[in-house]
């Protein structure tokens, strides 16, 4: 079971850094949204794997699955809507101001007066 | 900078040392984990695969995000899954918004040059994470974790049996604090940016815009009209259910805060911006406030009593005809947490449709394009103008 986990975590690692490495700006909204489901998988994850063990407190029950990366993970996957929603407000703005969504221009090329479209924005 | 990531990572590799090393017993594997761990392979395969389909790409991301929160729950964790499934709701209607101005598309730019070397570099991260993962997963924590002592402590100290709500209304309610308030920042940044947009030369384009494709003749329709007016109490009850149970048994403030969301989202959907907005009582940047205010202001009853900020408490009380129930302060914190959410998540919802929506248009007052129930004659050229959401 723990190796599907890491392989699933891999596997998503992987299809986001792919998609952040593309050049418009859609694909790297996606790919943002698919490493942070790897992040908070991988963080849920370090308090290792329990099945029918909820840290709800029961009468009788003998063990708990640990609950603090749970608590962590739950505002972090909150905070990711609105790191989202900003993101993809900018690159709305980029695309309907400079009808142009491209991540980085390469250079600009000489006579052309639009200014260079902004850098992505996410950390 | 490459370079200094390289270099510590050597680094740690040649100096580091490992833990204890003691091998954990591995969970058995269950066909049901398998169905889902294929079906979550096999969309994020076709995801990069497809990916210049962009409507394609948001329903694969539905099907990971169901999956992801599938595993939560199949791990132990409901709390997580209610959030999780009910941000994933909240973020395909926002990533539609978006891809209404967006090209449907992504044009093929990149030669096979750059995609091999993009597809190198996401492999070995994809292979850096597996093994990362793969090595916490399958050994045991190497010093003694903290948790034992939220587990311990959640029913005596924080009055609650539900260790997640607790952990993040009592024992780091200052962090969920702090959260709250980025959430509303980030709405209210969001909020700001639309203004900016149509306020700029933006807006003409905007209004200008021609559309793609035909549109829908009937673009609030009965059946969706009258479904989500029927669904919107039976939802709203589900809200403060799941509230009103978090302290104890799965559930809160965040994931309250985003079901109350979507069954107003609904209503938005059905009937359109410019029918939802005029019966909009409260502005969302109110709501927002009120949330961090009431967090805030529960905080500072703990000064009352003597006690540092955000310190809670809760007792028993009894109503005569009703068994003993539990009131705690935490309580007042996670309605601030509930009312921060709604407030966020319908802002940021609500500024990306007012981009979509002209003012100058002719709206219909009426909740629905056909309605038999209203006497008026119904032209029926009305149906074909193109009407905006």
């Amino acid at each position: 079971m723990e190796l599907l986990i890491a392989s699933a975590v891999g596997v998503l690692s992987a299809a986001g850094i792919y998609m952040v490495l593309r050049l418009r700006t859609f694909p790297v909204i996606i790919g943002t949204s698919l490493l942070s489901y790897a992040v908070n998988v991988f963080l849920f994850a370090s308090g290792r794997l329990a099945m029918n063990a909820p840290p709800v407190l029961r009468d009788g029950a003998v063990r708990y699955t640990d609950p603090l990366p749970q608590a962590l993970v739950l505002t972090a996957i909150v905070i990711s809507f609105g790191m989202t929603a900003v993101v993809v407000i900018m690159a709305l703005g980029s695309w309907l101001s400079s009808d142009d969504d491209l991540v980085d221009r390469p250079a600009v090329s000489e006579g052309d007066a639009r200014a260079p479209s902004m850098p992505e924005g996410d950390a | 900078m490459v370079l200094t990531v390289v270099a510590v990572g050597a680094h740690a590799w040649f100096s580091g040392t490992t833990g204890t090393e003691t091998r954990r017993p591995l969970l058995p594997v269950t066909p049901i984990a398998v169905a889902a761990w294929a079906m979550l392979i096999a969309a994020t395969g076709f995801l990069v695969a497809a990916h210049r389909n962009r409507l394609a790409v948001l329903m694969l991301m539905g099907i990971i995000g169901l999956m992801v929160s599938v595993g939560f729950n199949h791990f132990s964790a409901p709390d997580l899954a209610l959030t999780q499934i009910s941000v994933e709701v909240v973020t395909i209607i926002l990533l539609l918004l978006a891809l209404n101005f967006l090209p449907n598309t992504t044009p093929n730019e990149s030669g096979a040059l750059r995609r091999t070397r993009d597809a190198i570099i996401a492999g070995a991260g994809g292979i850096a994470a597996t093994a990362l993962t793969w090595t916490i997963l399958s050994t045991e924590f190497p010093i003694a974790p903290i948790s034992d002592y939220h587990l311990a402590n959640s029913y005596k100290g924080g009055g609650g049996d539900n260790v997640v709500n607790v952990i993040l209304v009592d024992f780091r309610g200052f962090d969920t604090f702090g959260e709250i308030i980025v959430l509303g920042i980030a709405a209210l940044v969001i909020y700001a940016l639309t203004e900016a947009l149509l306020s700029s030369t933006v807006r003409r384009r905007l209004l200008n815009r021609g559309y793609e494709e035909t549109q829908a003749g009937d673009a609030h329709p009965l059946m969706m009209v009258v479904l989500t007016r029927v669904m919107m109490p039976v939802i709203l009850m589900v809200g403060v259910y799941i509230f009103l149970r978090g302290h104890n048994s799965p559930g809160g403030g965040f994931v309250a805060g985003l079901v109350v969301a979507i069954a107003v989202v609904t209503q938005y959907m059905a009937s359109g911006f410019a029918w939802a907005a005029r019966r909009q009582r409260y502005p969302y940047h109110g709501i927002i406030g009120a949330g961090v205010f009431v967090a805030g202001l529960t905080g500072i009853g703990a000064w009352l009593a003597g006690q540092p900020f955000l310190t809670s408490a809760f007792g028993y009380f009894r109503i005569p005809p009703m068994e003993e129930f539990e009131l705690a302060t935490a309580m007042g914190f996670d309605l601030g947490v509930f009312l921060a959410v709604v407030g966020a998540v319908m802002l940021s919802l609500e500024s990306f449709s007012r981009l979509g929506y002209r003012a100058g248009t002719e709206t219909s007052d009426h909740a629905m394009d056909i309605d038999p129930s209203r006497d008026e004659e119904l032209t029926p050229a009305a149906g074909e103008q193109g009407k905006v959401i």
